[in-house]
């Protein structure tokens, strides 16, 4: 249920128990059927369980949309070395906040999901890595890990089961670019959190060099239904190429933000217009962004349309991402939002490559001189050449993550910036 | 309507269920956290147990030695247990210095310019002294579309503070933070450990009056010398 507000649009799985104390201790999860998924899992193969996984079409929640099945078969099989599950529970894209919800609400939800894809891999180790502002949630999940050691659902022998699987909470320290797969096992290995030239992958080589498989909180949530209830129950919903349910977080201009768990492939405009009370103060629609602040954003035409799966997002010209809908009414000023981004980009960036280090830094800084109506029509010209330089040049996305909300706003509300080259203000 | 300041917990707080602001943040379900850790795997830093940080404290004795074994059993190797030492020792001092980083560095047999190097790079440990509440003010983009800029105003005003200085009475650092992943409830503020939801500029002076006026009858913090 969406919290903190619900609605009957809609389908509960991995939020159902939000907001329910009872259901975060041990007794209260089991009773609602907790730890179901894992022992039916126990009793399979894990090539078998990959196999489910794989059938579910279930896709990475933490942005790339990459198929999880997929990613847990490419880990070696006959390889002596431990392998690792990591947990990425670093969320810190402006405008995403469900994995917070998630720790915060079904720890056990979290530990099952991460314990069953611990034995699909071969893992006996699992880390979450989880945001360090989240004191909160990492004590909620520590009494957790806790409670599940002492049940023997984590430990030595899981279930009676002879598997051994271990559970750390490991926090971090405060840098957006530990979210980054590589740059979290860095910054798990106790070095600065820049993220790693790829290849080699973390399946090869990732965590202290070992076998590595890295999934998003959200991904590792639904997991222990899917495996419980089988992979055509999942694909009841969401569409061919998405399938399941997923929790959009709504923030911004509209009159009842927060998380919604709906099926992907969900109208964009329904969102905005039923289930969140639509824009607020009546106001018109300006823009929105569809998947966290690194997306392009869409123009109110664009949204009509648009249907919230990642087939759906891509077709409308943004991406799905977190699925982070920041929703911007007619009094934004959209210059000085682009700008805000990417202050945060230039602040986060870790500094290795030069194209995103220097780019980021001078894409805000033209920015601050065009908002303080210095700027002429040539910085649009270089804003979208450096922006061009910046994307596909670094080693990691954070770069492009600059480049599509500057190039998208550049495309769609170049008024705003010409009214600031003009000297006019934006709206009034 | 006007959304309550803190978080606002769940729907079913005007139906199924009544929840307390201490319920939702998972207080009383946790309990009290040992102060030397618990479960090896789960020991982590609890940063207001502390009621007092002791610049000059030992790195580490009693109960924070223990916590401190405890987090190096956890890892193949030393270096992976750098990130929650360095919190380990601001949460005794309140913040890492220079030498704190070398301390440090000889527990985990690193050396000290590899041990500055990676301090540096994370935003959450202070390298220099802040007010007994550190406050932080998400500005980015859903927070800002809400008005985190006037609430960030609001509280430089009423602190009478510039950006990252401490209060003249010690009590307070504002800071401007980045995505605090509370973005449905803007505007998002950090104090400490503990987050503020739904903040507008008018509840300001409420909160810096509460904070000014919170008496240390939580059981759960403790001066170090106990
Ligand atoms: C700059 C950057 C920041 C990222 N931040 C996060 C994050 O905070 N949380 C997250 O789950 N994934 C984040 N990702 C995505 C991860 O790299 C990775 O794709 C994801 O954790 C894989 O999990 P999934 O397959 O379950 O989605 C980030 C990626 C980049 C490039
Ligand atoms: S793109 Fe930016 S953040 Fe990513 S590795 Fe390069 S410098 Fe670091
Ligand atoms: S933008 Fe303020 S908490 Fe995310």
């Amino acid at each position: 249920m969406g919290y903190p507000y619900s609605h009957a649009s809609e389908v509960s799985i991995i939020s159902k128990h939000f907001g329910d104390p009872d259901a975060r201790t041990l007794e209260g999860w089991k009773k609602r059927g907790g730890y179901e998924g894992l022992q039916k899992a126990l009793q399979m193969g894990p090539e078998e369980v990959i196999e489910l996984v794989k059938d579910s079409g279930l896709r990475g929640r933490g942005g790339a949309g990459f198929p999880t099945g997929l990613k847990w078969s490419f880990m070696p099989k006959d390889s002596k070395k431990p392998h690792y599950l990591l947990c990425n529970a670093d969320e810190s894209e402006p405008g995403t906040f469900k994995d917070r919800e998630l720790l915060r609400w079904a720890p056990h939800q979290l530990i099952e999901g991460c314990a069953i894809g611990a034995y699909a891999i071969g893992a006996e180790q699992i880390y979450i890595y989880c945001r360090g502002e989240f004191f909160e949630a990492n004590q909620v999940l520590a009494k957790a890990v806790e409670d599940a050691y002492e049940a023997g659902i984590l430990g030595q022998d899981v279930f009676g089961s002879g598997k051994r699987i271990e559970l750390t909470v490991h926090a971090g320290a405060g840098a957006y670019i530990c979210g980054e797969e590589t740059g979290l096992m860095n910054s798990l290995e106790g070095r600065r959190g820049e993220p790693r030239i790829k290849p080699p992958f973390p399946a090869a080589a990732g965590l202290f060099g070992l076998p590595t498989t890295i999934n998003n909180v959200e991904t590792l949530s639904a997991i222990p239904h899917i495996v419980a209830k089988g992979s055509d129950w999942y694909r009841k919903w969401g569409t061919e190429d998405s399938p399941g349910t997923k929790l959009f977080c709504v923030s911004g201009h509209v009159r009842r933000p927060g998380n919604y768990e709906l099926p992907l492939g969900f109208p964009l405009k329904e969102l905005i217009n039923e289930v969140c009370g639509g824009v607020v103060d009546g106001n018109a629609l300006k823009a929105v962004i569809p998947g966290g602040s690194s997306v392009p954003i869409l123009s109110a035409d664009q949204v009509e349309d648009c249907l919230l799966s990642y087939e759906g997002v891509q077709e409308a010209g943004s991406m799905l991402g977190c699925a982070s809908v920041i929703v911007m009414d007619e009094t934004t000023d959209v210059v000085h939002q682009v700008m805000r981004m990417s202050s945060f980009y230039a602040h986060e960036s870790c500094g290795q490559c030069t194209p995103c280090r220097e780019g980021t830094a001078w894409v805000t800084n033209i920015l601050k001189k065009l908002l303080a109506g210095k700027g002429t029509e040539e910085d649009l010209t270089t804003l979208m050449e450096l922006t061009d330089q910046m994307t596909g040049t670094t080693i990691c996305v954070l770069s492009d993550s600059v480049a599509a909300p500057v190039q998208s706003s550049i495309k769609y509300f170049r008024e705003d910036y010409q009214k600031l080259i003009k000297g006019g203000e934006v709206n009034g | 309507m006007k959304a309550p300041k803190f978080n606002p917990g769940w729907a079913g707080n005007i139906g199924e269920y009544e929840l307390t602001e201490a319920e939702i943040r998972g207080e009383d379900f946790v309990g009290e956290r040992p102060l030397e850790g618990g479960h090896p795997s789960a020991s982590a830093t609890y940063p207001y147990m502390l009621e007092t940080k002791d610049p000059k404290a030992k790195l580490f004795e009693g109960a924070y030695l223990e916590r401190f074994e405890k987090i190096v059993t956890r890892y193949p190797e030393m270096r992976a247990a750098l990130l929650p030492t360095l919190s380990l020792a601001q949460e005794v001092r309140g913040y890492v210095s220079p030498q704190t980083m070398d301390e440090v560095a000889e527990l985990l047999e690193l050396s000290s310019a590899y041990v500055r190097g990676v301090a540096t790079f994370y935003t959450m440990y202070n390298k220099s002294p802040v007010g007994k509440y550190l406050i932080q003010v998400c500005t980015n983009i859903s927070c800002n579309l809400c008005g985190a800029e006037d609430v960030l105003r609001t509280f430089l005003e009423e602190t009478g503070t510039e950006l990252g200085e401490i209060s003249g009475d010690g009590c307070f650092s504002v800071v401007e933070a980045e995505c605090l992943a509370g973005c449905g409830f803007p505007t998002c503020v950090q104090i400490n450990s503990k987050y503020f939801e739904n903040v507008i500029a008018e509840d300001v002076p409420e909160i810096l009056a509460t904070l000014r006026n919170e008496q240390s009858t939580d059981p759960r913090k403790k001066s170090l010398k106990e």
